[in-house]
């Protein structure tokens, strides 16, 4: 569900390059103080005096501030002059952290605030939120973190130190909430309902591509219509999925049909919904042998695969959840990426049409009766 | 009693800050299921046992903090535990580790709270 946006892809690049200059700058003053370059010296005592904690924090929110003023020109606006602000911010503060005694307080403002502009930004839709921006709030959830445990806890009164305890992970749960809500309530153009990734293809179909579209329609319509009772289907190798009351559509996998790429007559699963009066067959599922390898789209825009991902996959009991923004998990289930598939309706589709990654939800409720 | 001297806590301070985030995200996990559980038995039992986890870790990373050993442990315990697992399920055909997040979340951050633990226990040692 979350990518790397192509105009993000920089921060990664900035965030390994800081990284790596962090490194060879404390390794270069090391080597000076070592041969008592005075400068260096002073410099180098004060780096020694400074806590783990301090140095992890400073490296972190020079990593945040990194990756900020390298995202600065793919963001146009108050957000690129935010992200400005916020970058040299960043970096003042990791350099504050070793030179003052003041920098605490600020920087934990500092940090709260971009965080939780970032979930003002997904929230209102304007930036959509990807893999760079959330490893980017996790870094400075972490250097949030440690900033609060710097603090003097003896000062504290009972109150203070439950708020203490308490507010740290509640920001990291609050970060986790807004993102995942800003990222279902705008997602981009190719995710079709969440947790399915749609193929790019062009805007407009051909008529050559609307004349293969109808071909492979009426070639996979007349190739499964021998499976229309599901003891045929299961003497030829399907293999029906387990029943659940949360799914009405079951699908017979055939995994002799693995390797077959967009056969009519070797579709890798049959899809069958449960009606009132038993089982009935609505479609064939195409599917392609590894995630991220499109399959061919002779109808171009009409035949757009798609691909599931960002979901929980529970195998006691075939059941699923949502993944969290930071690709989280209920214990006991894991993240799957399926590869992509390609529905073909075989029963009138409604508004959705014969290819959609979903049945028309009119059409299912009138096939199982449910309301 | 049963408190480790350690002159140096700062390595147990940060490990017990990450712990604090796995927990945190643990605990989304686990609310994120509910909804999925009104309709899906099994995803109930796996989201009451994610979110009691996610206090226990909370506990264990307060704990860590006070110089506990057993604390100290059950993290090692479930830090190795979590990274074999991670370790096992990259290596199918699944899609578990795409991108920096994940791979942050699921492989960084358990290496360095092993590596913080192994530099706390080693303090440890040093001030006894």
């Amino acid at each position: 569900m979350y990518d790397i946006a192509t105009d993000h892809a920089g921060g990664l690049n900035a965030a390994l390059i800081t990284l790596a200059f962090g490194f060879v700058f404390v390794l270069g003053l090391g080597l000076l103080a070592g041969r008592r370059v005075a400068w260096a010296v002073r410099m180098m005592q004060v780096y020694d005096a400074a806590p783990a904690m301090t140095k992890v924090a400073a490296t972190l929110m020079l990593l945040s501030g990194g990756i900020h003023l390298a995202l600065v020109p793919g963001h146009e606006g108050i957000t690129g002059l935010l992200f400005v602000i916020d970058g040299l911010g960043f970096v003042g503060f990791a350099i504050a952290a070793f030179l003052t005694t003041w920098w605490r307080r600020p920087a934990i403002l500092w940090l709260a605030a971009t965080i939780v502009a970032y979930i003002v930004w997904v929230v209102a839709g304007w930036e959509t939120p990807d893999q760079i921006g959330i490893a980017c709030k996790l870094i400075e959830l972490v250097a949030l973190g440690l900033l609060t445990r710097l603090a003097n806890p003896t000062r504290h009164t009972w109150p203070r130190r439950a708020w203490r305890a308490m507010a740290f992970p509640l920001m990291a749960c609050v970060t986790t909430l807004g993102i995942w809500v800003g990222g279902l309530a705008h997602p981009d153009a190719l995710h079709a309902h969440a947790g399915a990734l749609l193929q790019p293809v062009a805007a407009v179909a051909t008529p050559d591509q609307q004349a293969a579209a109808a071909r492979l329609l009426a070639d996979t319509r007349a190739s499964i219509a021998r499976y229309q009772d599901p003891a045929a289907a299961i003497l030829a190798g399907f293999k029906p999925g387990p029943a659940s009351s949360a799914e009405p559509l079951r699908h017979f996998e055939n995994k002799g049909n693995a390797a077959a790429v967009l056969d009519p007559n070797r579709p890798q699963a049959l899809v069958y919904a449960q009606t009132t009066h038993g089982l009935q067959l609505i479609g064939a599922m195409y599917q392609m042998p590894r995630a991220g390898q499109w399959g061919p789209d002779p109808g171009g825009p009409l035949t757009q695969w798609h691909q599931h991902e960002g979901i929980c996959f529970s195998p006691f009991g075939f059941e699923f959840s949502f993944e969290t923004p930071f690709w989280t998990c209920p214990v006991g289930s894991t993240s799957i990426t399926t590869p992509p598939m390609l529905h073909v309706w075989i029963i009138d589709n409604g508004k959705e049409g014969p290819f959609s990654a979903d049945l028309d939800k009119t059409v299912q409720r009138q096939l199982t009766g449910s309301s | 009693m049963n408190q480790r001297p350690s002159t140096n806590k700062s390595a147990a301070e940060i490990a017990s800050v990450l712990v604090v985030v796995q927990a945190s995200f643990s605990l989304m996990a686990g609310l994120s299921a509910i909804p999925f559980a009104i309709v899906e038995p099994g995803l109930r039992v796996l989201a009451v046992v994610t979110i009691l986890m996610a206090a226990a870790m909370l506990w264990l990373a307060r704990n860590l903090r006070r110089g506990r050993r057993w604390a100290w442990r059950w993290l090692v315990g479930l830090e190795v535990v979590s990274l074999a697992m991670t370790a096992f399920l990259s290596l199918l055909p699944i899609g578990t580790i795409r991108g920096p997040v994940p791979l942050l979340v699921n492989l960084v951050i358990p290496t360095a709270v092993l590596v913080l633990l192994a530099a706390d226990r080693s303090d440890a040692r040093g001030a006894a």
